[in-house]
């Protein structure tokens, strides 16, 4: 792919704009709702087909792979996106006739894409068009199959939608494909916060920028007294921690035990542990290399160290470096290898938890939260506080609703150009 | 020397070790003493012997030296390893870091093992052509000395190796935090007019420096043939990092040292005895590192514990009878791969297995990874 490459795409696009921007607004999502339903059908052949290849292309296991979209896709129908339309941009009829608040998408999009998890790539592809905005992609060099497989169901579903995607491979290294790509009048970008800065930097304005750094997800928990609500909540936890191998940003990196004694926490990790292992045998973790493996190792041996010298730390593990469960001794937070690492750290009340995690507010995505009560509306606020953008029970971190508000904003709405009339026809 | 019996007899066996003339590399005197010293520490050092039995391996089924339980370099952060009463604490050396990271200490009861060990690893790779014990050489220093900088075991290196091996006229060109940038250059003029080649050591990021300011300085300097280079350590917490193949170029373009003259060290704080790239002493074969017969490295297969194949990435781990009052066997934060007699550290990659969009192990949780 070259710059002029690119920038033949863009154009390309725009002249297709033209077409997309005449139809419907009701008729576009309405070949998008056919889209997201195919995706939900586990026997569609864009499913099939990408169930088969991505674990090549990603490393994640087959079945860790059909358990994740059985999961995260059960809720994203048809319908759900027509009522995410209609709250964020209004009802259809008043956006396609001559209303006092017009809504359009811009002339093109470009989506540059990060990770290697199916369903954000899913979301960020039909979001812009849904506004009715043509769209460049740029996989993520870690999944280039998804992008691909997502523009031809929009072809197959409608031939004229079609048009209105493509997608453009170039390695990040290539600075020159990146600044033709951001020649788009919009720019989505999802990365690292380098990345994001990087991007940030080369635009040049007037772009509308949509940016997505890093984000992470804890769980806080009171661990249950009875053995069989914690077994239940162990599993639901490990169905968090297992999917997409921890890599998400709704994979938990940690959960706060919160209970004055500590003792509950180490018999909640505990239970997570024979959960994990029973993950493992059910959808298997993907490949890692050898420096996450090392990371791995080098942290179990650090909390090994800690325990030998008579801290209250526990250490639960595969006898490969599959799962790893860290009981801490105290809510300090350490490095998180992710791909199925976790520590349970104690912390003993609500108050001693905000201050514990209130480092990690302004990365926070999601909080899975279970057993305070009624306590449970005012930590939601402080939560949200913090700046967590999803409060959920254990269990569903991975599978958010098709209206999540990522980052705290809209999933449509920042996509769109917005115009008041404030003059009578 | 130690006031205990066992240990100081253990200490007296390295240390003639360490100081005989020819280097001997027999697996059964490192086997023996590894294990001898192995059981020692695991009897001295509670936390090691928790440790180890966390592991069931003890003395009782650690048959050879590779099977020792390694403790990760970034241990000493948190844990004190010692296996000697506190009150006979003779030294610390600190690891480097920022004011906000957290620094590990290595407690020492004597520096007798590290200076041993020290000097003729350093000769024997930095100056191989030394036939003579008083043979010296010109060297310049761009790193603080010993008395600027106690705690690291870096400048104190370097103090040892200027006493020993330092020609008159030798010296340290770090002062109060400071590159003498003026007193470099000067020297390194005089060297380059006189003929006499020059031996520079430093950290990375010193010779960074010094080729920043000659750049801008608009200085080049043909230094005599036989000069050389020895750099150390890596860029964590520094404001940009240069590849060490970028900073080899850059050397031999400012200083017309070539690469095949530039050794790289590996060491740490928490280690005795240090590793040093072939080039010098093999110029014809593949660049490796390579350390004393004291001192082992096996790369470990992190997934599965077991050695790992060969030419497989691995982490490193080095056993050090140099650490006779620690822990002999550490895992090092590297990943690397036996190379020959030797080995290549493949340094990490943080992040570079992140598949997902959820954020990285060293990223914004409180405290850094080593």
């Amino acid at each position: 792919m070259t710059p002029d490459e690119i920038a033949e795409h863009l154009a390309r696009l725009r002249d297709a704009g033209e077409q997309l921007k005449r139809r419907p607004i009701g008729e576009v999502l309405d070949v998008l709702g056919a889209v997201l339903d195919g995706w939900r059908d586990p026997n569609s052949n864009w499913r099939r087909d990408l169930e088969e290849r991505l674990p090549a292309a990603t490393g994640f296991t087959a079945p860790l792979i059909r358990e994740g979209l059985r999961r995260a896709l059960g809720a994203w129908t048809g319908d759900a996106l027509r009522e995410l339309a209609i709250c964020e941009l209004g009802p259809f009829d008043a956006l396609d006739a001559a209303s006092d608040r017009r809504v359009s998408g811009f002339d093109t999009t470009a989506v540059l894409l990060a990770g290697s998890i199916p369903m954000p790539s899913l979301l960020a592809l039909i979001a812009p068009l849904a506004v009715r905005s043509p769209v460049l992609a740029k996989p993520a060099s870690r999944d280039l199959l998804t992008p691909r497989l997502v523009a031809r169901s929009i072809a197959e579903t409608d031939a004229e939608l079609g048009r209105c995607i493509r997608v453009a491979s170039f390695p990040a290294s290539r600075e020159d494909c990146t600044r033709a790509l951001l020649e788009a009048d919009c720019i989505c970008a999802t990365g690292s916060d380098a990345t994001i800065a990087a991007v940030q930097s080369q635009v040049k304005p007037p772009r509308r920028l949509v940016l997505d750094g890093h984000r992470l997800s804890i769980a806080t928990v009171v661990p249950p007294e009875s053995a069989e609500r914690r077994i239940d909540l162990a599993e639901r936890l490990a169905v968090d921690i297992a999917l997409w191998d921890q890599l998400g940003c709704l994979s938990p990196i940690a959960v706060f035990a919160v209970d004055p004694e500590p003792s509950h926490a180490a018999e909640l990790a505990e239970a997570i542990a024979v959960a994990l292992a029973n993950a493992e045998k059910d959808w298997p973790r993907g490949s890692i290399d050898a420096n996450t493996a090392h990371m791995i190792a080098q942290q179990r041996a650090e909390a090994e160290l800690r325990r030998a010298a008579g801290r209250a730390v526990a250490v639960h593990v595969s006898d490969s470096t599959a799962w790893t469960v860290i009981v801490e001794d105290g809510p300090e937070l350490r490095p998180a290898p992710l791909h199925r690492f976790i520590r349970v750290l104690p912390v003993a009340d609500p108050e001693s938890l905000l201050d514990a995690i209130r480092p990690l507010g302004p990365h926070l995505a999601a909080v899975a939260i279970e057993g305070f009560g009624e306590e449970t509306p005012g930590l939601a606020s402080a939560l949200a506080e913090l700046g967590a953008s999803r409060i959920c029970a254990p269990g569903s971190l991975q599978s958010p609703a098709l209206d999540w508000r990522h980052g705290g904003r809209g999933v449509l709405a920042p996509l769109a150009r917005y115009t008041d009339v404030e003059v009578p026809a | 020397m130690s006031a205990d019996p066992r240990r100081a007899k253990i200490d007296r066996r390295v240390l003639e070790w360490m100081r005989e003339p020819r280097w001997n590399y027999s697996e059964n005197r490192f086997e023996e003493l590894a294990l001898e010293l192995f059981a020692f520490q695991f009897e001295h050092c509670e936390i090691y012997r928790r440790f180890c039995e966390g592991r069931s391996q003890t003395p009782n089924n650690v048959k050879t030296w590779r099977q020792i339980p390694a403790v990760p370099t970034s241990a000493f952060k948190e844990v004190e390893l010692r296996c000697f009463p506190a009150e006979e604490t003779a030294h610390c050396f600190r690891t480097s870091g920022t004011s906000t990271d957290v620094r590990g200490t290595l407690y020492l009861d004597t520096l007798e093992h590290y200076e041993a060990s020290l000097l003729p690893t350093f000769r024997r790779f930095m100056f191989p052509e030394f036939q003579l014990p008083d043979d010296r050489a010109t060297m310049r220093i761009l790193a603080p000395s010993q008395i600027e900088q106690p705690d690291s075991s870096l400048s104190h290196m370097f103090g040892v190796v200027l006493d020993a091996l330092g020609e008159p006229g030798s010296d340290f060109d770090v002062k109060n935090g400071e590159l003498l940038f003026d007193r470099v250059l000067t020297v390194l003029v005089e060297s380059a007019a006189s003929e006499v080649p020059i031996t520079l050591c430093g950290t990375a990021f010193a010779f960074v420096h010094l080729i920043d300011h000659m750049g801008q300085r608009g200085v080049l300097i043909g230094l005599p043939s036989a000069s050389r280079i020895m750099e150390t350590g890596g860029f964590k917490g520094r404001s940009r990092e240069v590849p060490r193949t970028e900073l080899y170029a850059e050397l031999k373009r400012v200083l017309g040292i070539p690469a095949e003259r530039i050794v790289n060290q590996y060491g740490m704080t928490e280690l005795g005895s240090q590793f040093y790239d072939s080039v010098i002493r093999g110029p014809s074969e593949p660049r490796r590192k390579l350390g004393p017969p004291w001192a082992r490295v096996v790369i470990v297969d992190p997934e599965t514990g077991h050695e790992a194949a060969t030419g497989q990435v691995g982490s490193i781990v080095v056993v050090d009878l140099a650490n006779t009052g620690s822990v002999l066997s550490l895992r090092t934060g590297d990943l690397g791969r036996a190379v020959l007699d030797g080995f290549e550290v493949i340094g990490r990659e943080p992040g570079a297995d992140a598949r997902g969009c959820s954020i990285g192990a060293d990223m914004g949780l409180g405290r850094r990874s080593p």
